[in-house]
């Protein structure tokens, strides 16, 4: 018990660089305040996230109460705090379990692999529950206070606090280590972890817009019948919702009253968590080290004659190409960092073209839709750009470009290559990323609503241009603070702070920016509205184009 | 060729200097040695020549171009290879080479001939279609020095090069070494290995607590020790 005590102080310890910190704070005072400032400001700065997830929580319940399902309360809670787990749970549990290089350093020391994937399930679990607090914390809190709960509810509901996370994340944990095994076993680690992950999406995906399809296709009796039972039954809704996630039954029956029931109820959740838990590490302990050991056979290349080394090593290529296909094909082959930069651009438009398959469209009201938007061309021409924008924004292509590199980001900065190059090549594989988002929704949106070739070009050239500012933003804040000191690929994203600044500063921009040229188009003159939008998107685009070329050289000196 | 003058510099806000003032000059044609015990500075030194850091005073020329002030000129002067080589691990041998070969505008011709000549050298032409991330510490330092060696630098820096290299890659190193300088070009590199800088520097320098305590050829630093005795035993007396 010590040893897992010890091996998950270890990896919670090098998860939140904590030796690093207490270094800092001795001998690199400048440092060490970088770091607390982030401490502080990222928790500062989601208070009023958290008051405003609260408020919209009590009016929840005070809705419920209305129409006589506040039960529902605690289930809807429940499910979405799961799906919150599982969600940011996938990523963390491949980066501790998969990406992690500690493992290297663990697998020849005398440590069972028991206690191995206990740990990392542990460290992984800290952090889960921190999560669960801020979710699904005040939810207990709410319906407890408003139904004017005793002592034994509090007690009841931290033993189902305690299972929340534990439950999901287990059955991940253990269909990712046989996902994985099987990743592993064929040679092509990285590409067969891409292709996996992508089918268990589509898969979630599919399942969910076909559940919303059968929902929305029920004939419109037996809808009114499913509604009538909702709103007189207090047990209605959930039903529906304990038939998607079997635990919540558990959880409801054992929190909405308590009778000495309850004490069962919990008992069985507790018994179901444990045996999850149990399932996760002898799943683990049969194929865990196995596929790790398996997976560092990296397969190699064909042997190359001269003729074809010659033409591998091709003609001279301009330095900012030389950049752009380095930056592209780390980025292409890295799981982590495409799962986090390139998948949004395929799942956005997929997530468009499922819905379309699923949920059938009357007729009439996808007529309707169009004709609406044929009186509105302004309106589907912003929501086009503010799309392709989001593409842009959201990937964080350029906001990690140098902290990706990590530890071998010496050759970057030793290399001649002018600062104008390094931001062209750079940039321009966000943009090509972009582009490839573009293209696949463009295809999602020509299904529902053909639109004419113009609109396609204006929609596209603008939306690209308007993400050029938060596309240089990003890469100015890799620039002044990169996260280059990591053992796993999932920091240089997850942990970056330039990625969540970029992001925040970026959906803040994109408001602006539409809302303004928007406005301008709507009451005065489209063109006008459009001319706002290019100028601005130039003009800012400039500044840090400009910022960049002056600063670049001077802060690949600071890097260290 | 490679010129240091005055330069210091302090991490953090340590109140000792890594580097403290340091100052020489390596000529055309000579194979310089940097020595000294760990933590001693050579590597910050090596990664201010290199523009990997910035010194907090003091002046470096590569070439008579000056290395702060303009940054790229001086970046095309020299090649470097670190003393534990981070490569680009998803990436294949052959692409990193065209990469090097690429951000130094290498013509097609040349970055053949050179790229082909070292990979018979080091053996890894069997190996430059596979991913970095299946190399072994002492290929992947293979694989950086031909990279390094692609455009045929002024000065040649390195930083430990022997360290996980085999035996004959060792000593094809030294002769590529000795070649490079035949030819008017210089070479700076830093060592544990007393014996190979003795054999194959023309001038060494002794690196102690970040000052520099004796820079000259080894008949200089024998006549200054006032002793006969090898590298070695020099080294530990001015150490100690």
């Amino acid at each position: 018990m010590k040893e897992i005590v010890n091996l998950t102080k270890l990896f919670i310890n090098e998860s939140l660089g904590l030796s690093l910190f207490f270094y800092n704070q001795k001998f690199n005072k400048k440092e060490f305040y970088k770091q607390l400032f982030t401490l502080i400001i990222v928790p500062v700065a989601l208070i009023p996230a958290f008051f405003m997830y609260v408020s919209l929580m009590s009016a929840t319940y005070f809705g419920l109460t209305m129409i006589n399902q506040t039960s529902v309360f605690l289930s809807i809670g429940y499910i979405m705090a799961t799906v919150l787990i599982i969600v940011f749970g996938v990523m963390y549990i491949l980066s501790e379990f998969y990406f992690s290089d500690n493992i290297e350093e663990l697998i020849p020391l005398p440590i069972g692999q028991r206690k191995l994937i206990v740990a990392k399930f542990l460290s992984i679990l800290v952090f889960e529950y921190i999560f669960a607090a801020f979710i699904f914390g005040p939810i207990l809190i709410i319906y407890g206070v408003g139904q004017g709960m005793g002592l034994l509810y509090v007690l009841l509901s931290f033993l189902v606090f305690l299972t929340i996370p534990v439950l999901p994340l287990s059955l991940m944990t253990a269909l990712i280590m046989l996902m994985m095994q099987s990743a592993s076993l064929k040679g092509r680690k990285d590409m067969l972890q891409i292709v996996f992950v992508f089918i268990g999406l589509v898969v979630i995906f599919g399942v969910q817009f076909w559940f919303t399809g059968q929902l929305g296709n029920g004939d419109e009796m037996d809808f009114q019948q499913l509604m009538n039972t909702m709103l007189t039954n207090n047990e209605g809704i959930l039903n529906i919702i304990g038939y998607v996630m079997p635990s919540s039954f558990l959880m409801a029956w054992a929190l909405n009253k308590i009778t000495l029931m309850s004490f069962v109820w919990v008992g069985a959740l507790l018994g179901i968590t444990l045996l999850a838990g149990a399932v996760m590490v002898a799943i683990g302990e049969r194929v865990y080290l196995k596929s790790i050991v398996s997976g560092k056979t990296i397969k190699k290349g064909k042997q190359l004659s001269g003729a074809q080394r010659s033409k591998a090593l091709g003609k001279k290529s301009h330095g900012a190409m030389a950049v752009f296909t380095m930056d592209l094909r780390l980025l292409l082959r890295t799981p982590v960092y495409f799962f986090n930069n390139v998948s949004v651009v395929i799942i956005a438009p997929l997530c468009i073209l499922l819905s379309v398959s699923f949920i059938e469209i009357p007729p009439e009201d996808l007529q309707g839709m169009q004709e609406f938007f044929r009186a509105m061309p302004l309106l589907i021409n912003y929501l086009l750009i503010a799309f392709f924008i989001f593409f842009g924004g959201t990937s964080a292509t350029t906001a990690s470009t140098f902290s990706r590199e990590g530890k071998a980001s010496w050759l970057t900065r030793m290399i001649p290559v002018t600062a104008r190059d390094q931001v062209l090549g750079r940039t321009g594989v966000a943009i090509l990323i972009q582009s490839l988002g573009i293209v696949f929704t463009i295809i999602a949106v020509q299904l529902i609503f053909p639109l004419p070739l113009s609109i396609l070009l204006l929609t596209v050239v603008l939306g690209i241009l308007g993400s050029l500012p938060i596309l240089l933003f990003g890469l100015f804040m890799d620039m002044n603070r990169p996260l280059l000191n990591w053992d796993n690929p999932q920091k240089a994203i997850k942990n970056n702070m330039n990625v969540v600044i970029t992001l925040f500063v970026g959906m803040a921009y994109t408001g602006l920016l539409i809302g303004i040229s928007g406005l301008l188009g709507y009451f005065v003159n489209a063109l006008l509205g459009y001319g706002l939008f290019v100028l601005i998107s130039l003009v800012i685009s400039a500044i840090f184009y400009k910022v960049i070329n002056n600063r670049l050289e001077a802060e690949f000196l600071n890097f260290e | 060729m490679l010129k240091l003058e005055h330069i210091s510099k302090t991490y953090g806000n340590k109140n000792e200097k890594a580097v403290d003032d340091v100052s020489f000059e390596v000529y055309p044609g000579e194979i310089f040695g940097f020595v000294g015990p760990n933590g001693a500075g050579k590597t910050t030194t090596i990664k201010m020549i290199v523009s990997l850091l910035a010194p907090n005073s003091g002046k470096i020329t590569i070439n008579g171009i000056d290395n702060q002030n303009d940054i790229l000129a001086a970046k095309k002067q020299f090649s470097y290879v670190p003393d534990s080589p981070e490569l680009f691990e998803k990436i294949k041998g052959i692409e990193y080479l065209k990469f090097m070969a690429d951000v130094y505008q290498v013509p097609a011709v040349e970055r053949q001939e050179r790229i082909e000549k070292y990979l018979d050298i080091f053996e890894i032409k069997d190996a430059v279609n596979d991913p970095i991330g299946s190399f072994s510490h002492g290929m992947k330092q293979k694989l950086a020095l031909v990279g390094a060696l692609i455009h045929d630098p002024q000065v040649f820096i390195l930083d430990e090069p022997m360290v996980g290299l085999d035996p004959k890659a060792s000593f094809e190193l030294k002769k590529i070494m000795r070649d490079h300088c035949d030819r008017g070009r210089s070479v700076f590199f830093s060592t544990h290995v007393l014996d190979v800088a003795e054999k194959i520097c023309d001038r060494i320098a002794i690196i102690k607590k970040g000052k520099i305590i004796e820079v000259g050829t080894m008949a200089e630093i024998r006549e200054k020790a006032g002793s006969q005795e090898s590298l070695e035993n020099i080294f530990l007396e001015l150490t100690e």
